[in-house]
């Protein structure tokens, strides 16, 4: 009994090829609880004076930068899990329908909807979009089994598909600043910094935050963080200013 | 040589795991998904046993999943397993794997509750309600394998979550003959009573799933309880009795009288740990002095009932960074409490993730403590069973 015991533990031990890596943790330096319901992802805005937040019920908000609401678009989608703001638009990602939707910012008013067909899992569908300056694409990242990301061109329209294997178990948001991309893997617990040019990662840290959504960086260089199950915002020192 | 062979079985599993496909006209999705799972047990029997049949390969699951949305108003899943079916043929209802697994619609227009209507699992145990992919054991403990109470039956449920779906809060009345519902006709039994079940439960500081495994290492300590209780008066009319196997192996799950069920559940998770323990009790009070659960004794011994009951206790962890889950269970069942004694097990699982939970090699030792021998008499004192489940 003891010998096939160790045997068969010994076969599981040889398929553990992944050891852990030395990986950095942060710590928040504030929470806010925020009146979003179960905010799936955020954006900050180009002035840098609000954050816009979506939440998984389908809602388009936009607060400021301590979460309180200003305003919200006259709109019901369905598992909206993304969100990207640019100095004209508001785009939506809605992960059951598989479409981006896309308001004008003055009056989050609809003007465009595009659906980027995908036959994956339902819930294993669209969480990050943002737009990859470096290759002048906007980057729609696949949740999980297979991590994908869609390069979009200009309209919307699906130009280049990308298998980004193991990168992490799932992703979970993504966003785009300072000449590169970063990517947040809830299951994980950690943000990603990746080459925009070919999404090879460059560096990783872990984070505290259960069920984390949506990330972004503030005017300052700071990182924001949201996490849906709490419905709370962290705010974490710009990962690359800290120490090892 | 060895880490090659790793290496490609690892490559093969992870390119043939690819889990569900759905199809959307935007506001209807669909989504196909199958299961197919398959072990091999070896049994190690008592001195002076020799009936080695258990000591099989045996195809577990073959299951075809069809899950449907609308809108975020109507929802609806069936869920069959062929290798149920094949295996039920003999007439006999396994109630871990009844065949046809679900097979509902549920309403979520409405601002009071959604509804729920068809044939599903029953909101009673925590345990029951997780499932089998998102475990480390290839069986439920006994007390919340379907010998005690359904964990299935046709019906209508009301459900609705309060306070950001930290508590969930369940009611529902069905035909009461569990898995046996399906069967036979569809017909009821010839009391033509009901079964009525409640459970409410509270997760804190958020939402829990039902799951035994916490797979994301969670910061923050995370805890749920809940408490569930079920009601069926089925009292039989002279001369009838319960559709073949309704009645379950120990004569529990159906009581030709009242049948009170009551239970409790707590769970944790917290940094790749999580535990769970749940208790339950039954109080049967049979209509009749002679039913075979009074043992023969007098309705002065007995009091007109008797009381059954149990409890399970698991702890697991999660090592993320070898994707291998290890779990301990202890669990302890009383099946009448008119005879002495009770029995005990002790389980263990090891769980290797080829591809999360889509893809596991699981491993599970159950080990016979102790058995409540004239009422369950026992073969073996323990078992291996290794095999390996896919979500396709």
């Amino acid at each position: 009994m003891k010998k096939t015991i160790i045997t068969i533990l010994g076969i599981v031990l040889c398929f553990s090829s992944v050891y852990a890596q030395e990986i950095l943790k942060l710590d928040p330096v504030k929470k806010i609880d925020i009146l979003v319901p179960e905010p799936s992802d955020i954006a900050h805005s180009q002035d840098g004076k609000s954050l816009f937040v979506v939440s998984d019920n389908g809602y388009l908000f936009e607060t400021d930068l301590e979460g309180t609401l200003i305003r919200k678009a006259d709109y019901k989608g369905l598992d909206v899990e993304a969100v990207y703001v640019n100095t004209s638009h508001v785009y939506v990602v809605e992960e059951f329908t598989r479409k981006i939707k896309m308001f004008s910012l003055p009056d989050l008013i609809l003007e465009k909807t595009v659906k980027i067909p995908y036959y994956g899992g339902r819930n294993k569908g669209y969480e990050g979009f943002t737009y990859n300056k470096a290759k002048a694409v906007f980057s729609l990242f696949v949740e999980k089994d297979p991590l994908y990301v869609f390069e979009l061109d200009e309209n919307l329209e699906k130009v280049n598909e990308i298998n980004l294997g193991k990168l992490a178990r799932d992703i979970s948001a993504a966003t785009y600043y300072d000449h590169h991309l970063w990517v947040l893997s809830d299951e994980d617990r950690t943000i990603f910094k990746l080459n925009p040019n070919d999404y090879s990662v460059l560096a990783k840290w872990e984070i505290p935050v259960l069920n984390a959504e949506g990330l972004t960086f503030g005017a300052d260089g700071n990182l924001i963080i949201a996490s849906d199950a709490l419905e709370r915002l962290y705010y974490f020192n710009n990962p690359e200013n800290i120490q090892r | 040589m060895k880490n090659t062979f790793c290496l490609l079985f690892t490559l093969f599993i992870g390119g043939f795991v690819q889990a569900q496909v759905s199809f959307s006209t935007g506001e209807h999705n669909i989504e196909i998904s199958s299961r197919i799972s398959t072990f091999y047990n070896q049994r190690f029997l008592k001195d002076g046993e020799s009936d080695r049949d258990k000591n099989r390969f045996r195809l577990r699951d073959a299951q075809l999943i069809v899950e449907g949305r609308i809108s975020d108003q109507w929802e609806y899943e069936v869920q069959v397993d062929f290798a149920d079916i094949g295996a039920n043929n003999s007439g006999d209802i396994d109630p871990e794997n009844p065949g046809l697994m679900d097979a509902f619609v549920t309403y979520k227009g409405l601002d009071a509750f959604n509804i729920k209507v068809g044939y599903s699992k029953l909101p009673y145990s925590r345990s029951s309600l997780t499932p089998f992919p998102a475990t480390t054991y290839w069986q439920r403990a006994q007390f919340v394998r379907g010998d005690f109470f359904s964990r299935r039956d046709v019906g209508l449920t009301l459900y609705k979550d309060f306070w950001k779906k930290r508590v969930n809060a369940y009611a529902g009345i069905y035909t009461g003959l569990g898995e046996s519902s399906i069967s036979g006709g569809g017909d009821n039994d010839a009391s033509g009573n009901p079964e009525f079940i409640g459970r409410v439960d509270l997760s804190y500081p958020a939402p829990m799933k039902y799951r035994q495994v916490d797979y994301v290492h969670t910061p923050i300590p995370l805890f749920a309880i809940g408490i569930n209780g079920r009601f069926a008066n089925k009292n039989l009319p002279e001369g009838e009795d319960f559709p073949d196997g309704a009645a379950g192996e120990f004569g529990l799950k159906l009581i030709d009288g009242k049948k009170y069920t009551y239970g409790m559940d707590f769970t944790f998770q917290y940094r790749g740990f999580s535990g769970l323990f749940e208790i339950h009790q039954i109080k049967a009070e049979p209509q009749n002095e002679n039913d075979a659960l009074f043992l023969g004794l007098t309705p002065d011994q007995t009091e007109g009932k008797i009381l059954a009951g149990g409890y399970l206790s698991e702890l697991s962890y999660f090592f993320k960074d070898i994707k291998t889950i290890v779990s301990v269970r202890y669990e302890q069942l009383d099946l009448n409490d008119l005879n002495i004694g009770d029995s005990k097990r002790f389980s263990g699982s090891l769980a290797y993730q080829l591809k999360g939970f889509d893809a596991m090699v699981k491993l599970q030792y159950f080990n016979n403590l102790n058995e409540q021998e004239s009422l369950d008499p026992l073969d073996w004192n323990s078992q291996l069973r290794l095999g390996l489940q896919f979500n396709l």
